[in-house]
């Protein structure tokens, strides 16, 4: 098996190399026919990058250890399931997958690409094979996963068991494709550019191949936040760990950019500005593949360090060379074909929105890069973790989605005093009598209060929008379903935005229920014994375990009772004496208003091998807060020590997953025949302008 | 007790309103109803429901965060925990670790706050134990500033940026506007498709009729496409 992947590797490299050049020199020479060849030579090097994924899984599932990469990943004991998690659990695993990834996709972008590119044609294939013979090449001859042990092991050190989790088996698929993926659209305006073709021929299939990769990139994060929720018994979901940055960034790029094309799309403008996104974007992605292989900075994803480093650097600093000078190169030809007319329209506010979102990045780089700079300046290491990010990002994301509310209300070229008071009553109503119940009901936390009156200011003009839409058609004879159905469908990249709009307003309510209104306590409790946090009682009411050679695993059973303070009165005043937010009780007696609302079983493990301990969090989930217990330790003395935390609207960051999922998919759905409609006479009350 | 809270919010902060979702209802219910009823009284129909729904469970899950205002020992040793690296973990807190020098850093921070340390005296306990490394964010002091006021540079110079290209932009485009090419064709375009699409209107229901007369009365469309001709048009004579 390994020699067949060794043979398939190689293969690769030959045919990606003969594809880059091949391409190059029959579109320079003239030579149609090499030109084909070269690109017949492509789509073979995805059947050899799969050759090689093939081999390398089939040695998992025959239990292969004579391959390093095998037995370093995976063991007899490994539920097989797990295989797919094994291939891209380590360093050449992960590279493989991700060129997999990029071939197989090279291969579907370049079959169904426009004719109308066919001019570029030649030069998106061959930046395509470059990136791919790139990979190719570190896995055929620095990081093979092929590579042979000189004494089989009898069996393999085991898979990691942070991974052995459910979202592993997309977690990080999605991650590494959504980042490969800002190659595509890369490659077709790189490739565009080259050939001279400054027209918007390229804008439908970047921006289609843009939010494939930008919508993956976003389910990926969304899960790795749910995974480190449920498993890492941190209790968070985002750290701000320098590897989650490096996926944030260039996602955050293209946020920017699949606002900024639709102004390209619609309007003929920010042609400049739109390719500048995208390399940015892309450089971006190599940095982040870099510093995910053996980059300068620590991070809790460090399982796949290694030498790789300094070819990485060295690809990332190519590809932002290639990048920059490629831009200098063509910039005077990228204009726009009309001017800004006013402040107050809508490409004004996505520019607005634009910078907004650079500045995250350019801010979330900043502070990666610190500790690095700080050691080179002065030799003083620092660190720089979520209390930062969270201070300096906090506020400008929050001024995002306040433009979020804005901009898609705002006509294209210039809007009128009129219009103005027509959209954008409602909505800062709405926000301002939110604001206002939430004070009312005593609510805490200014910023807080501000943030979600924010988020009902934004919600509420999408609300009115589709309102307007949809009575609008159900006036015209639709029923009502039907009518918002037709609105949806009228405009799909408008309402899929909208509808992923919602989907981060949601993700906004989570991030601000988790971050400010979070009340903890830890404690030891014994058989029978019961912990106090707020209205909820805990009660430790039976353990077990299991063991395998490889792990020793416990759980516990705990009753959740909800409970009335008032029953409570005097331990709670003993424990705020005491400075404690919650309490224990030896006694197992209920009080008269206890009620059993849940039963959970928190998981502990611990890999002996690995010398590591997995957490599976007991989570009570209700929309309106979480209850979260982590095993933190058992004692010697047979109590588990706990730390119990709630966590307000935590529910709604794994509900907005799937809006954002749908209104990707909408965004994305082709408009066939409706595509061209935007000339057609508005309905009264219909929005403005489209998007 | 719910009247106590909605009558008397600003004095009762100690108290978590989740155990009266009674008296929020009741608020929720009118703000609802005032919200989606509007100017004039409006039939039920789905995308009120949906948003409808979706409004009232934001407002519902806010109730979650009603919470007491009292800052707790436990709570500041939290907050404090959060604020300092695990120095064997790689970019973890000591509040989300489970190593034993995360634990026993824990229980530090909690026996320096019993004894009534300040925040800021518990962070410089640890530094000269363990150097700057050991906070999670730089101090907004010396070197560290820079750490700190660059971004503040990064978000203003970038908002500044961006006003003054759409200045710029709106400056050039008064030269530019004389050769305005493409809204022509446009406009040709929509001539040649304006039957095509009288007939997908008629198809998808919405009578071109109705449109029409609908239309000449709505002041959105002072800024319709059409318009766009028309100005260029102005621009070329």
């Amino acid at each position: 098996m390994a020699d067949l992947g060794v043979m398939a590797l190689l293969l690769g490299v030959a045919l990606s190399a003969y594809c880059a050049i091949g391409v190059v020199i029959g579109e320079k020479m003239g030579r149609a026919a090499l030109v084909v060849s070269a690109r017949r030579a492509l789509y073979m090097t995805a059947v050899a990058a799969a050759v090689a994924s093939g081999a390398l899984i089939n040695a998992f599932v025959q239990n292969d250890f004579s391959i390093a990469y095998v037995a370093d990943h995976s063991n007899t004991l490994m539920d097989r399931a797990f295989v797919w998690v094994a291939f891209y659990a380590g360093n050449e695993g992960s590279l493989l997958y991700i060129l997999l990834t990029l071939s197989v996709i090279s291969v579907i972008s370049v079959w169904f690409a426009p004719k109308r590119l066919a001019r570029s044609m030649p030069w998106t294939i061959a930046i395509l094979a470059i990136i791919q013979l790139f990979y190719f090449g570190v896995l055929a001859f620095v990081a093979s996963p092929f590579e042979l042990l000189d004494t089989v092991p009898v069996d393999g050190r085991g898979i990691n068991p942070l991974l052995t989790h459910p979202g592993m088996f997309s977690h990080p698929p999605l991650l590494m494709g959504g980042l490969i993926a800002i190659t595509i659209p890369f490659a077709f305006v790189s490739g565009a550019l080259i050939a001279g073709n400054y027209g918007d021929d390229w804008v439908d299939v970047a921006r289609v191949s843009a939010i494939i990769g930008w919508g993956v990139l976003g389910t990926g994060m969304l899960l790795g936040a749910w995974w480190a929720y449920t498993i890492l018994g941190w209790g968070g979901y985002w750290a701000w760990d320098p590897i989650e940055n490096v996926a944030l960034m260039p996602w955050l790029v293209m946020t920017a950019f699949l606002h900024s094309i639709m102004v390209q799309k619609r309007r003929g403008m920010f042609r400049l500005w739109n390719v500048a996104l995208l390399n940015i974007a892309f450089v971006l992605a190599q940095l982040g593949m870099f510093i995910n292989r053996g980059g300068p900075v620590v991070s809790v994803h460090s399982f796949a360090a290694s030498t790789l480093g300094a070819i990485f650097l060295s690809f990332m600093l190519a590809s932002l060379v290639f990048a920059f000078a490629l831009f200098l190169w063509r910039m005077p030809q990228l204009k726009s074909d009309r001017a800004m007319e006013s402040f107050v329209s809508r490409e004004a506010s996505f520019l607005i929105n634009n910078f907004l979102f650079l500045a995250v990045m350019v801010v979330t780089l900043w502070g990666v890069l610190f500790p690095l700079f700080s050691d080179l300046a002065r030799d003083v290491s620092v660190s720089v973790s979520a209390p930062y990010f969270d201070r300096v990002n906090g506020p400008v994301l929050l001024g995002i989605v306040v433009m979020m509310g804005i901009g898609p209300l705002l006509p294209w070229r210039k809007a009128s005093a009129r219009s103005m008071k027509q959209w954008f009553v409602w909505p800062t109503v709405v926000g301002l009598i939110a604001i206002g119940v939430l004070i009312a009901l005593g609510v805490q936390r200014p910023v807080a209060i501000f943030a979600f009156g924010v988020v009902a200011f934004v919600a509420t003009s999408i609300g009115e929008e589709w309102w307007r839409g949809t009575t609008a058609r159900h006036r015209s004879g639709d029923n009502w379903a039907l009518a918002w159905w037709r609105l949806v469908n009228s405009n799909r990249p408008r309402h899929g935005g909208y509808i992923v709009h919602i989907s981060i307003l949601m993700l906004g309510l989570g991030i601000i229920g988790t971050n400010f209104y979070q009340q903890r306590t830890d404690g030891a409790l014994a058989l029978g014994e019961s912990l106090v946090l707020d209205n909820y009682r805990i009660e430790y009411v039976d353990n077990g375990g299991s063991s395998r050679p490889d792990r020793i695993a416990q759980w516990v059973e705990m009753s959740v009772y909800e409970i009335d303070p008032d029953d409570y009165k005097q331990e709670i005043s003993f424990a705020k004496a005491q400075g404690s937010s919650g309490f224990t009780l030896k006694d197992s007696t209920l009080r008269p208003n206890d009620e059993l609302i849940d039963t959970i079983e928190p998981w502990h493990g611990f890999y002996i091998d690995f010398n590591m301990a997995s957490v599976r969090s007991g989570i009570r989930s209700t929309v309106v807060e979480d209850l979260y217990v982590i095993p933190r330790d058992f004692l010697a003395d047979g109590r588990v020590s706990l730390a119990v935390s709630i966590n307000p609207l935590a529910w709604w960051l794994w509900a907005s997953g799937p809006f954002f999922i749908l209104g990707t998919m909408v965004a994305l759905w082709p408009q066939a025949a409706v595509e061209k409609r935007p000339t057609r006479k508005r309905l009264k009350g219909e929005p403005e302008g489209d998007i | 007790m719910e009247v106590r809270h909605v009558a008397a919010p600003f004095f009762s902060p100690g108290h978590s309103l989740r155990g009266s979702l009674h008296g929020e209802s009741k608020v929720m219910a009118t703000l609802l109803s005032f919200v989606m009823i509007g100017p004039r009284a409006l039939p039920a129909n789905p995308t009120t429901v949906i948003f409808t729904v979706l409004l009232l469970s934001f407002l519902l899950a806010l109730s979650g965060c009603v919470r007491e205002s009292d800052i707790t020992l436990e709570q500041r040793s939290h907050q404090l925990g959060g604020e300092l690296m695990c120095p064997v973990c790689d970019g973890q807190t000591i509040d989300g670790s489970n190593a034993q020098i995360a634990v026993d850093m824990r229980l530090k921070v909690r026996d320096l706050l019993d004894e009534g340390s300040t925040n800021a005296e518990v962070r410089d306990y640890f530094v000269l134990r363990y150097g700057q490394e050991i906070l999670a964010a730089p101090e907004r002091s010396g070197f560290n500033l820079l750490a700190w006021i660059i971004p503040v540079l990064i978000v203003t110079g970038g908002i500044g940026i961006a006003l003054l290209s759409i200045k710029n932009m709106k400056k050039s485009g008064l030269e530019s506007q004389t050769i305005d090419g493409p809204s022509i064709a446009v406009e040709q375009e929509q001539n040649d498709l304006s039957h095509y699409l009288a007939q997908v209107d008629r198809d998808l229901g919405i009578s071109s009729g109705t449109n029409l007369s609908v239309n000449s009365n709505n002041e959105s469309d002072e800024i319709d496409d059409s318009s766009e001709t028309t100005t260029s048009e102005k621009a070329n004579s």
